[in-house]
């Protein structure tokens, strides 16, 4: 597109490449509820190319109406845009169509082959495809396989090919490795895009920002002056009907190994050498290879799991994730877990790095919040425990935004100390009305840019980190995790972990 | 969206700093309001343009919060006289911010010293963005006092004159420290060019770019109306982007591209629809021709209501397999949303610049629409 000179220098160019774009699992709540609404709001924000089209690949068999109506139901309730512009809509429905069958039957890729050569045809898509699996990861293998038998892969100077995978990618190191093997003998990692939507949140990506582009705190974002980190992923909802799922992730597998593990990387990596894709994602790598190891003796006494039991949460009572539908009623599945973790390098050396995710916790919050050390010696008179450390809470959802906590004096005529907050909400200052993360991630994907998309390595790093705990829980008998109430932070032994360090969590 | 604002308390300098504080100070059993501000929003215009520009400070400052200081200059009034009010912009949602927003009235000579009075009621440490809705003098000392303080000034040739823009140019490259430059005009021109580019996006049509043979313009005006600021733009911005050159022969005007071969272009009128400003673009077609290979793409803006936000329609008639037809949606309440967009663009635009640069002389040359 570069060539077009009526690009050049066109400021607010983020238009994506004509293409078609074939969503695997269309008939799935997450095409309803996610990518549908995403691709619609691209298309009213002009970001939508005028060559595009999207195709509905799925199990149950329904005519290309059917579909555009279901599609228009989920935009209609989804969309950060209400009401829906029908004029805009009716032009970006004409591209939308629908190819039943099953990801194991090759003629269901002859019929896509066929089906999108009729849309470069008639809608000037120009071979270029991207393949969106919103499928289960068991599915992966088969949706890749059939697309190489059906010569769906190519990518070529004049044409693309690209493939993005939902999380989870693997449930373990063994099988996230047989993935990247599968993929690999197909697609080079250059066409492969893993999707962890986190990274396309607006103050995920803030951190970047806010890291390398004020000079104030790259100084001082070292062992020298910070006391330690603490990364909350707190959900208030349960499983939220979705047991069986749940029952083979965890939390662990579902949060910690990658949502968790991203922000970890973006909270400690080095400056990159530039914005490019794998500059930044070589730092993330870095970060992941200096993880101190779990071996198996300090997970247990690095790692805490729990489980949530009856609770309130918001007042209401909820009951015991044992209780949940499809949920075995002796279940080990940790529904909780914090981690003590220690990044092994030069910038960070005794630095711990407190992290904890969970379902069911007093309240939702995302947060990197990091603690500096105390003043060496304390002037004023303070009360108990001495002036309190300065804390940067960098607050992910909701209410994504930054605080400062730092000392003043009171006014008067003592000097009696009190902590303040510095707060700046993204919402307040610049509107809510902000891109969901979906749609910066499938634009990205259009356009070729995958700096916001984790890469093979990454992935089977984050799992080389996280398979020790898994291997460590198994071979110590896989005890039942303690309980905690629905409603609380977490078990107690959670607190434990950073009480013996003199520390304690945050409540965010 | 609305604002609640609430009644304006009129006063003096002294006396509206006091306001300020004033507006955020809580008296037992009210409600607090939580209030947000991320620039300094100066406006400068005429007594009636601001009172018409009122509305969309109020809602720009929703969604970019701010102390909005809308500054009214009558310098040619007999009596002197310097006045003002302060007022709090809420959101209506829960939860939502408020910004500020202070009137200013100066009259006769006092407009002198409007500079410094903006000036004690900046927020200081954050950006301020200077929007001068009257032709530009850079040795008005009204305005380069207040230039002076700003991060970026935005005008709208639309209401100025492409000469403004140029001459602000000039003095922001004159030194460094200066502000950037941006227009409303060229903000509102950007879905025209983004849709424009689209024509020649695919790569069988990429090569047509180079080869417009013809370039129609439209614009909401009567016959013999002067090429307004936007539609000059626009003809400036296909000129630089495709190299085209201006040639006088015998009186008259015609572009040469860089093969050699005569570009023409036909400036036209079109009814005025009651929502459009004068002298607005509402249509542009692009023939062109390359290896024997015609294609026509034209995009039109099309008006529902008053109300309705207009469209723009996108067609291309070519022998290529492409969409042949799109509509994309302009924001509606345009002059809070292009006000908003602009401060948010990137401040340096080169395009702008060279668009602009080249736009003024066609717009010396005083074409007209037919």
């Amino acid at each position: 597109m570069s060539a077009n000179p009526l690009r050049s220098g066109l400021i607010d160019d983020r238009t994506g490449d004509a293409c078609s774009v074939v969503i695997f699992g269309a008939s799935g709540d997450l095409t309803r509820r996610k990518l549908m609404p995403a691709l619609y709001n691209l298309g009213v924000g002009r970001f939508l190319p005028g060559a595009f089209a999207v195709v509905g690949v799925a199990r149950r068999e329904k005519s290309n109406d059917d579909f555009r109506k279901e599609m228009k139901e989920g935009v209609e309730k989804f969309s950060r845009r209400k009401p829906i512009d029908q004029a805009v809509w009716s032009d970006f429905e004409k591209g939308i169509s629908y190819v039943p069958g099953t990801f194991e039957d090759p003629k269901t890729y002859q019929k896509l082959k066929e089906h999108l050569a009729e849309i470069d045809k008639e809608r000037g898509t120009r071979e270029n495809r991207l393949f969106y699996l919103a499928v289960s990861p068991s599915d992966f293998p088969s949706i890749v396989n059939g697309l190489k038998e059906a010569n769906l892969v190519e990518s070529t100077p004049q044409k693309w090919t690209r493939v993005v995978f939902e999380k989870p990618f693997g449930h373990d190191l063994a099988s996230a490795t047989d993935l990247n093997n599968t993929i690999r003998r197909v697609f080079h990692e250059d066409q492969v895009y893993r999707i962890d939507h986190y990274l396309g949140k607006e103050t995920v990506q803030n951190l970047l920002v806010f890291r390398f582009a004020n000079s104030l705190f790259e100084p001082i974002w070292n062992r020298e002056h910070i006391d330690h980190v603490q990364i909350t992923v707190a959900e208030e909802i349960g499983v939220e009907g979705r047991g069986k799922f749940y029952e083979q992730t965890g939390v662990t597998r579902d949060i910690v190994e990658n949502h968790l593990m991203q922000l970890l990387c973006l909270m400690a990596m080095e400056p990159p050498i530039s914005l490019d894709a794998d500059a930044v994602r070589d730092e993330k790598v870095k970060v992941l290879k200096s993880l101190r190891p779990m071996e198996r003796t300090a997970v247990a006494e690095n790692v805490i799991r729990g489980q949530y039991g009856r609770g309130f949460v918001r007042a209401d009572e909820v009951p015991a994730y044992r209780e949940e539908p499809d949920v075995a009623v002796d279940s080990r599945t940790e529904t909780y877990v914090a981690m003590r973790v220690f990044i092994d390098n030069w910038r960070w050396g005794g630095v711990p790095f407190y992290v904890r995710a969970g379902k069911r916790l007093s309240r939702r919050v995302t947060e990197i919040a990091v603690q500096f050390k105390k003043v060496p010696h304390t002037l004023f008179h303070a009360g108990d425990g001495g002036i309190t450390p300065n804390v940067l809470a960098m607050r992910i959802q909701p209410d994504e935004g930054i605080a400062i906590r730092f000392t003043t004096k009171e006014p008067g005529q003592q000097t009696i100390l009190r902590d303040v907050a510095m707060d700046f909400r993204y919402g307040t200052a610049f509107g809510s009305n902000t891109p969901e993360a979906y749609e910066r991630l499938l634009l990205d994907a259009m356009r070729g840019d995958a700096t916001l998309f984790t890469r093979g390595d990454e992935v089977i790093e984050q799992w080389a980190f996280i398979d020790h705990v898994f291997d460590a829980w198994a071979k110590g008998g896989n005890a039942p995790p303690p309980a905690y109430p629905a409603g609380s932070w977490g078990p107690e032994q959670a607190d434990d972990l950073l009480a013996k360090d003199g520390r304690r969590w945050r409540k965010p | 969206m609305i604002p609640s604002v609430s009644p304006p308390r009129s006063t003096t300098i002294a006396a509206i700093e006091k306001q300020l504080r004033d507006l955020w100070t809580q008296t037992p059993g009210e409600i607090s309001q939580a209030r947000a501000c991320t620039m300094n929003l100066v406006v400068v215009a005429s007594r009636d343009v601001a009172d018409r520009y009122l509305p969309i400070v109020d809602e720009v400052v929703l969604s970019t919060p701010a102390r909005a200081i809308l500054v009214a200059l009558e310098p040619d009034a007999a009596t002197s006289i310097l006045e003002g009010d302060v007022s709090a912009v809420c959101g209506i949602e829960e939860n939502a911010s408020c910004s500020e927003r202070v009137r200013l009235f100066a009259s006769g000579a006092v407009c002198a010293r409007v500079g410094s009075a903006v000036e004690a009621l900046l927020v200081p440490e954050i950006p301020t963005a200077l929007v001068w809705l009257a032709r530009v003098h850079v040795d008005d000392p009204v305005f380069s006092a207040l230039a002076d303080d700003a991060n970026r000034v935005v005008l709208d040739t639309e209401y100025t004159s492409l000469s403004s823009l140029l001459q602000l140019s000039r003095w922001a490259r004159s030194a460094a420290g200066r502000p950037n430059i941006a227009d409303l005009a060229w903000t509102r021109l950007a879905p025209w060019q983004e849709m424009c580019a689209r024509f020649f996006d695919d790569p069988k049509l990429t090569g047509h770019a180079k080869k417009i043979r013809k370039l129609v313009i439209r614009q909401a005006s009567d016959s013999g109306a002067k090429l307004g600021s936007e539609g000059a733009l626009l003809l400036g911005w296909f000129a630089t982007r495709l190299g085209w050159k201006m040639q006088r022969i015998g009186g008259s005007v015609r572009f040469r591209r860089p093969d050699g071969d005569t570009v023409a272009l036909e400036l036209r009128k079109s009814p005025m629809p009651a929502n459009i400003a004068p002298s607005a673009l509402t249509g542009v077609s692009v023939e062109a021709t390359e290896d024997g290979v015609p294609i026509t793409g034209t995009l039109n803006l099309e008006v529902e209501g008053t109300d309705a936000a207009a469209l723009l329609v996108w067609k291309l008639d070519a022998e290529v397999p492409s969409a042949s037809e799109q509509r994309v949606r302009l924001s509606a309440n345009k002059g809070a949303r292009m006000l908003e967009r602009t401060l948010h663009r990137p401040a340096n635009d080169p395009a702008l610049a060279e668009s602009a640069l080249f736009a003024e002389e066609i717009y010396e040359e005083g074409l007209v629409v037919q």
